[in-house]
């Protein structure tokens, strides 16, 4: 009786992890599931199951408003992805040629660090000061630096990992510091490049702060639009589309780990 | 001087002249939009500008302002905001890393990608689904009016119940991924190795394991304490209006009419609060740290 007691008690120390951590996973994922859940559900509130339909899908494709949104969000986080990533690859070429110049790297480390609302309260100050009409390039200027963030202490932890020699044996072959980058340097970090750039990509994307102070009044993100939805009614749509965003976000992680297996966010 | 001087001409004129200018754009964009515009805040915090909106002057004026007891409220309640949600994520997400890295086994992959999934969806969606969870008639009140607990629906929205519950929830997978690099690169052997020495478990955890990942508490703790402080979005959504933090009272002083430059200095005041507290706490773990090996 006693052994008995006793195995059963050291099986229940033994799970008592293992239930923490379904436990917290439930909390994280529970909200989430009941939301996907409720998309399908026919009554427009979120009273009982009532029965399952396409419906609310089908609502949010015709929206008009949430398409100019999506194309906005679309427009800014490509276009914030390609100057980031210009920008950062160019540096990261500048940061290859010496050692010396690796200090120069933690001017960037700053970005993520500033919390986001002060970045966007002097951003506005700066903008509004100068008269630059805010809108869609006001966001593209500010994701660029969000992104510039991420990319360049990423890309720099990459380039610090890849084997000298490699670059070594290219100048002595007589290739000039471009040559190098291009056919050497580059190909070895082209993967963590694309990577990285889904990341920035997401990041701009799915940005709130910096689109709630530095949009104006005429664009509408993606983000913002979401919240013209809470704020205006509980609608299955928001459903729909939350379970959409959540299949686009997953799939981007998906192709991200593909690209970087050994992908560090910190 | 002369030699910094000769340094960049040199450079100039040399073969180095290209990968030095290639490094430029990202360093112009750097300074222009981000440095200046910190710099601005400064700035417009202590300039004073007359009805043309032409600047007459600096004052300290706006910042005298903050000095009443609403305002200190504010910035307080903001303070254990943070310190609260980085104390009970640090509390749930140390095991849970532990698990994920040395027990989680075949399923760690599946365990890591939802992890990782949180970082990539909007951040409003999170809120969202607790807005469906949470309201009157949203699914927790029904859950537990037909289980037969409660009897009428309870008011869980738009209470500081809900905030602290939001930035748990949302701000846990941001302590639980330093927490689990930090023992990705931890050698699980010396746990062993402090068992077979005679240690306890509450020994090896204290001694060993938590010593080892000092790195990853550190950055855990700045990942979730920064952003927490100046959060403004859960507080305007869940919390109802009611309840101020420095994130709203930023948000409102800044877009509204004539208030921007109180809300430069709020934002400059409250920086300088949060830069202090987080290097106080920042000491204060390393010096934890230190005493327990």
């Amino acid at each position: 009786m006693v052994d008995t007691l006793l195995r059963v008690r050291s099986h229940m120390v033994k799970n008592l992890g293992r239930f923490f951590v379904v436990g917290v996973y439930a909390f994280l994922y529970m909200p989430i599931i009941i939301l996907i859940i409720f998309s399908f559900n026919k009554a427009p509130f979120p009273s009982r199951w009532t029965g399952f339909t396409w419906q609310w899908y089908h609502e949010l494709a015709r929206t008009t408003h949430l398409w100019e949104a999506v194309m906005n969000s679309m427009f800014i986080a490509v276009c914030a992805t390609v100057l980031s990533l210009i920008f950062s690859v160019f540096f990261i070429f500048f940061l290859a040629q010496s050692r010396r110049f690796e200090r120069v790297a933690t001017f960037f480390y700053v970005n993520t660090v500033v919390p986001e609302i002060v970045f966007a309260v002097g951003l506005l100050g700066l903008f509004s000061f100068l008269g630059v009409p805010l809108g869609r390039v006001t966001l593209v200027v500010a994701h660029t630096i969000l992104g510039m963030g991420y990319a360049i202490p990423n890309l720099f932890a990459r380039l610090s990992e890849l084997d000298n020699r490699l670059t070594e044996a290219s100048y002595d072959l007589g290739a000039s510091a471009i040559e190098t980058f291009r056919f050497v340097t580059f190909p070895l970090l082209r993967s963590s490049v694309i990577a990285t750039g889904l990341f920035v990509f997401m990041i701009s994307f799915d940005d709130f702060v910096l689109a709630y102070f530095c949009s104006g009044s005429t664009t509408q993100t993606l983000p913002l639009y979401l919240l013209s939805l809470m704020r205006a009614e509980v609608s299955p749509t928001v459903n729909a589309l939350s379970a959409v965003l959540l299949m686009f976000s997953g799939s981007l992680v998906m192709v991200f780990y593909s690209y970087n297996s050994r992908a560090k966010l910190f | 001087m002369v030699r910094l001087m000769r340094c960049v001409t040199n450079r100039f004129r040399g073969e180095n002249e290209l990968p030095f200018f290639f490094g430029t754009p990202a360093i112009l964009w750097q300074i222009i939009f981000f440095i200046v515009p910190l710099l601005a805040i400064l700035f417009f915090s202590v300039s004073v500008f007359n009805s043309q909106g032409s600047l007459i002057g600096f004052s300290f004026a706006s910042f005298k302002y903050f000095f009443s007891m609403p305002y200190v409220w504010v910035i307080l309640r903001s303070l254990w905001l943070a310190f609260f949600n980085v104390s009970v994520c640090f509390l749930v997400a140390y095991p849970v890393a532990y698990y994920l890295v040395f027990r989680a086994g075949s399923f760690k992959p599946l365990l890591f990608f939802l992890l990782v999934l949180p970082f990539w969806t909007n951040f409003l969606l999170h809120i969202f689904a607790w807005f469906f969870v949470l309201e009157k008639e949203g699914f927790l009140n029904l859950f537990l009016q037909s289980v037969g607990l409660i009897s009428k629906p309870l008011h869980l929205l738009n209470s500081s119940f809900a905030v602290y519950l939001m930035m748990v929830y949302y701000y846990l997978p941001f302590m639980i991924l330093p927490l689990y690099a930090a023992l990705d690169r931890f050698d699980g052997d010396l746990i062993e190795a402090s068992y077979d020495l005679g240690a306890t478990w509450w020994q090896t955890i204290w001694k060993i394991l938590i010593p080892s990942t000092a790195g990853g508490i550190v950055t855990g703790f700045f990942m979730v304490f920064v952003p927490s402080f100046g959060e403004f979005v859960i507080p305007e959504l869940l919390g109802g209006d009611k309840i101020m933090y420095v994130g709203n009272v930023v948000s409102y002083l800044v877009l509204g009419e004539n208030t921007g430059a109180l809300g430069g200095a709020f934002t400059v005041l409250s920086c300088l609060v949060l830069g202090l507290s987080a290097f106080v706490c920042y000491l204060g773990i390393v010096r934890l740290i230190k005493m327990l090996k």
